[in-house]
C-alpha cells in the first residue's frame, strides 16, 4: 500500500518525475559506460601480449619501445643489428628470440616482418596462441598473412594480390607496387593489435626494398625475378625482438646482460612492467573520466532532490491529511525516501538497459577503429556493487527533502 | 464521556502573547453529536487539533475516552487517532490521485486492522451507502465531483471504526443541495453507529440537525478577544 502510495505520487508528478528520471538515467548510463569501457581497455591492454618475457629494441624509453613493438603505435627510433639477433638468440638462457621488422604499412594497417617462429611462439590474453581462420603461415617470400580486422575490413580473401606501402602513412605515394604479395594466410581475431597487423617474412621486406636507397626507390632500376631470387635476402637489421627464455628466474639477469651489451646501445624491457606503467598513464585519464560522470551523477541526484524538495510545498495538503488519518511524522520521512529509491532503481535500470543497447550497436565499431574488444555483458560484480553506491547514494541526498517533508508533517496547520 | 477538557490552554509557539485557547472545562458524553459555530479565527482549527492529538495543549487534560492524550507518546498517540477519531475536512479530504478504494484502504492501514479481503467488503459496502457508485470507486479523487469527494471522506472517516467523528466545515465547499444529502446521510451513519459527533461550522442552518448547538466563544475564553 505505501509503495503504491509512494508510485502513485510519483505518476501524479510525471512531468518533473520524467525529467529527473533522465537526467538521472543518463548520469548512470555514463557513469557505468565509463566504467565498464575503463574496466574493457585496461583487460584489452594487459590481453595483448603474454608468454614473452622481454622485448629488446634500441635504446629508447621503455613505454616507446612497447607501444611501437607490441600496440604498433609510433615510430621506431633505431633499429638493431643482425649480428646483435644473432648473439642474443644463441644465448644459452634464451629459449626462443623473434625478430620484429616494422616501418612499412598497407592502407594505413601495419606491415609486420617476422619469422615463421612468429605464429608459434607469440601469445596474448591466457597463453593464448595465435590460430589461423584461413590458410597457414607464410613460407614464400612474397607470401602475406593477414590479421582479422585487416582481412575484414578489405575485404581480402586467401590468393588475393596486395602491394606494400613504403612508410606508415594511411596514403602513401611510395608503393612497393612492383613487387605484390600473395595472401595465404588470415589469423582468428584476437582483440589485440595482431588483428590489425599485416605479417610477412624479413625476406619479403628486405625483397621489396631491394634496390631503394634512402627510403626512395631507384629510378630506372629494374630487378627481375630471377636476379631477386639470387640475391642474398638477408636483413641487415630488424626493429625489435622478442624473447622467450628458459626459465623466468633468468629474467632480470638476461635483461642487465643485455642492457649492458657492449657493441650496440640496447633495451631489454618486461611486458607486464611496461604495460602496467603505460596504464599508470593511463590512469589519470581514467580516473578524470570516472571523476566527471561521479560529478554528473551527483548533480543528477541534487536533481531528484531538488524536484522532491519542491514537491513538499505542493504536498501540504497530502501531509496534513495523512497525519490526521494517523500517520506518523516519520511515515512522511520514509515516504519521501522511497520516492527518491524508485527513481534510482529506474533508473538503473534503465541507463543499464541503454548501455547495453549502445554496447550492441558500438562493438563493431569499437573493434573495427580502435582495436578495442568491449564486451556487451558489463553486470559484472563491479559494476553490480556501482550500481548499489548509486543507489544508496541517491537514497542519502533524499534525505534533505526527506527531513524537509517529516518537518512538514510535524507543523500543524492553523 | 467522549470528549473531557479541563483547563486547557493553548498558544502557538510562533506567538507567545496570543493565546489561543482557554477552555475551563467542556465535556461531550458518548454518544452525543454538537454543534459548534463560531466566526473563523475564534481558534477552531486549534480546537479540533488539540481534540485529535496533532496539537497538545500547553496545560490541562484533554481526555478523549477516558485517556489523556496529553499525556500519551507520540506514537500511541497516531495510533489512537487513527484507531479511535475519524475526520473530515472542508476540502483536500483524499489524496487526489489515489483511487475512492485506495484512500479508504490507506486509512485503514494506519489503524491496527489486519484482514485485508474483509476489509475490501467493507469499504465497498460503505461506499454502497454513501451512495457513490461501483463506476467511480477506481476513479482517481480529483476526478470526482466535490460532493461525491466528501462522501467518500466520510467512509474514510469512518472505515477504522471510530468512536469520535471530528467535522471541521465538511459541507462549506458544497452547493445547498449537495449540503442537505451529505448531512442526511452523515446524521445516518453517526446515529446508526453510535458515534460521537463534533461539528464545527459557521453555517447556523445546520444546527437543526443537532440537539446540542455551542457557540465557540462560549466555550473558548479567548474567543472574545483574538
Amino acid at each position: 500500500m505505501f509503495a503504491k502510495l509512494a508510485l502513485q505520487s510519483l505518476l501524479d508528478r510525471k512531468g518533473s518525475v520524467v525529467l529527473s528520471l533522465m537526467a538521472m538515467t543518463v548520469s548512470i548510463f555514463v557513469l557505468l559506460g565509463v566504467e565498464h569501457i575503463r574496466h574493457q581497455t585496461k583487460e584489452n591492454f594487459s590481453n595483448t601480449v603474454s608468454g614473452v618475457d622481454l622485448v629488446v629494441g634500441a635504446r629508447t624509453g621503455s613505454l616507446n619501445l612497447l607501444l611501437y613493438s607490441i600496440f604498433r603505435i609510433g615510430a621506431p627510433t633505431n633499429n638493431i643489428s643482425w649480428e646483435t639477433y644473432e648473439a642474443i638468440a644463441s644465448n644459452a638462457k634464451v629459449k626462443w628470440a623473434v625478430p620484429l621488422s616494422l616501418g612499412d604499412s598497407h592502407k594505413g594497417f601495419r606491415v609486420l616482418g617476422t619469422t615463421g617462429d612468429y605464429f608459434d611462439y607469440f601469445s596474448y590474453a591466457n597463453q593464448q596462441h595465435l590460430n589461423f581462420a584461413k590458410g597457414q603461415a607464410f613460407h614464400q617470400v612474397f607470401d602475406v598473412v593477414l590479421g582479422a580486422q585487416v582481412a575484414k575490413k578489405l575485404g581480402y580473401q586467401l590468393g588475393d594480390k596486395l602491394a606494400l606501402a613504403h612508410g606508415i602513412a594511411a596514403t602513401s605515394f611510395s608503393l612497393h607496387d612492383d613487387r605484390p604479395f600473395t595472401v595465404v594466410g588470415i589469423l582468428a581475431p584476437t582483440g589485440t593489435p595482431v588483428d590489425q597487423t599485416l605479417h610477412v617474412s624479413l625476406q619479403g621486406l628486405e625483397a621489396i626494398h631491394i634496390d631503394w636507397q634512402q627510403g626512395v626507390k631507384m629510378p630506372g632500376s629494374t630487378i627481375t625475378q630471377a636476379e631477386l631470387e639470387k640475391a642474398k635476402l638477408q636483413p641487415k637489421s630488424v626493429t625489435a625482438l622478442i624473447l622467450g627464455l628458459e626459465s623466468k628466474m633468468t629474467t632480470f639477469r638476461v635483461q642487465r646482460a643485455i642492457n649492458q651489451y657492449k657493441q650496440e646501445p640496447l633495451l631489454a624491457i618486461l611486458p607486464g612492467v611496461a604495460l602496467s606503467e603505460l596504464w599508470q598513464m593511463m590512469g589519470v585519464i581514467e580516473n578524470t573520466l570516472l571523476l566527471v560522470s561521479a560529478l554528473v551523477f551527483i548533480a543528477a541526484c541534487l536533481g531528484v532532490s531538488a524536484m522532491l524538495l519542491s514537491s513538499i510545498r505542493e504536498r501540504q495538503h497530502e501531509i496534513q491529511l495523512l497525519r490526521v488519518i494517523g500517520a506518523p511524522a516519520y511515515f512522511l520521512f520514509f515516504l519521501i525516501e522511497l520516492e527518491a529509491l524508485f527513481i534510482a532503481l529506474l533508473s538503473c535500470v534503465l541507463g543499464a538497459g541503454l548501455l547495453s543497447v549502445c554496447l550492441v550497436f558500438l562493438q563493431n565499431y569499437l573493434l573495427g577503429h580502435f582495436g578495442l574488444h568491449i564486451g556487451s555483458n558489463f553486470l559484472t560484480g563491479n559494476n553490480l556493487s556501482l550500481m548499489l553506491a548509486v543507489i544508496c547514494a541517491s537514497v542519502l541526498v533524499a534525505i534533505i527533502p526527506a527531513l524537509s517533508g517529516y518537518r512538514q508533517a510535524r507543523i500543524v496547520k492553523r | 464521556m467522549a470528549i473531557d477538557l479541563l483547563n486547557v490552554r493553548f498558544h502557538y509557539p510562533q506567538q507567545p502573547n496570543h493565546e489561543v485557547l482557554n477552555i475551563p472545562l467542556w465535556t461531550l458524553p458518548v454518544g452525543e453529536q454538537v454543534f459548534i459555530h463560531g466566526p473563523s479565527g475564534g481558534g477552531k482549527s486549534t480546537l479540533l487539533s488539540v481534540l485529535s492529538g496533532l496539537l497538545i495543549p500547553d496545560e490541562g487534560q484533554v481526555s478523549i475516552f477516558g485517556q489523556r492524550l496529553d499525556q500519551m507518546p507520540n506514537r500511541r498517540r497516531n495510533q489512537f487517532r487513527a484507531n479511535h477519531i475519524g475526520y473530515v475536512f472542508q476540502q483536500f479530504n483524499l489524496i487526489p490521485y489515489l483511487n475512492a478504494l485506495d484512500n479508504i484502504q490507506l486509512a485503514s492501514r494506519f489503524a491496527q486492522r489486519k484482514k485485508a479481503p474483509v476489509l475490501l467488503g467493507d469499504i465497498k459496502k460503505l461506499l454502497t451507502d454513501l451512495n457513490i457508485s461501483a463506476s467511480d470507486w477506481h476513479k482517481p479523487a480529483r476526478a470526482l465531483s466535490i460532493g461525491q469527494q466528501q462522501r467518500v471522506a466520510i467512509a474514510r472517516a469512518l472505515i477504522n471504526k471510530p468512536e469520535l467523528l471530528i467535522a471541521d466545515e465538511p459541507t462549506s465547499s458544497l452547493d445547498p443541495f449537495n449540503k442537505e444529502a451529505f448531512m442526511a446521510l452523515l446524521m445516518s451513519m453517526v446515529s446508526e453507529n453510535g458515534i460521537s459527533l463534533v461539528f464545527v461550522s459557521h453555517d447556523l442552518s445546520l444546527s437543526h440537525y443537532f440537539n446540542r448547538v455551542e457557540s465557540l466563544n462560549v466555550i473558548n475564553r479567548c474567543g472574545d478577544s483574538p
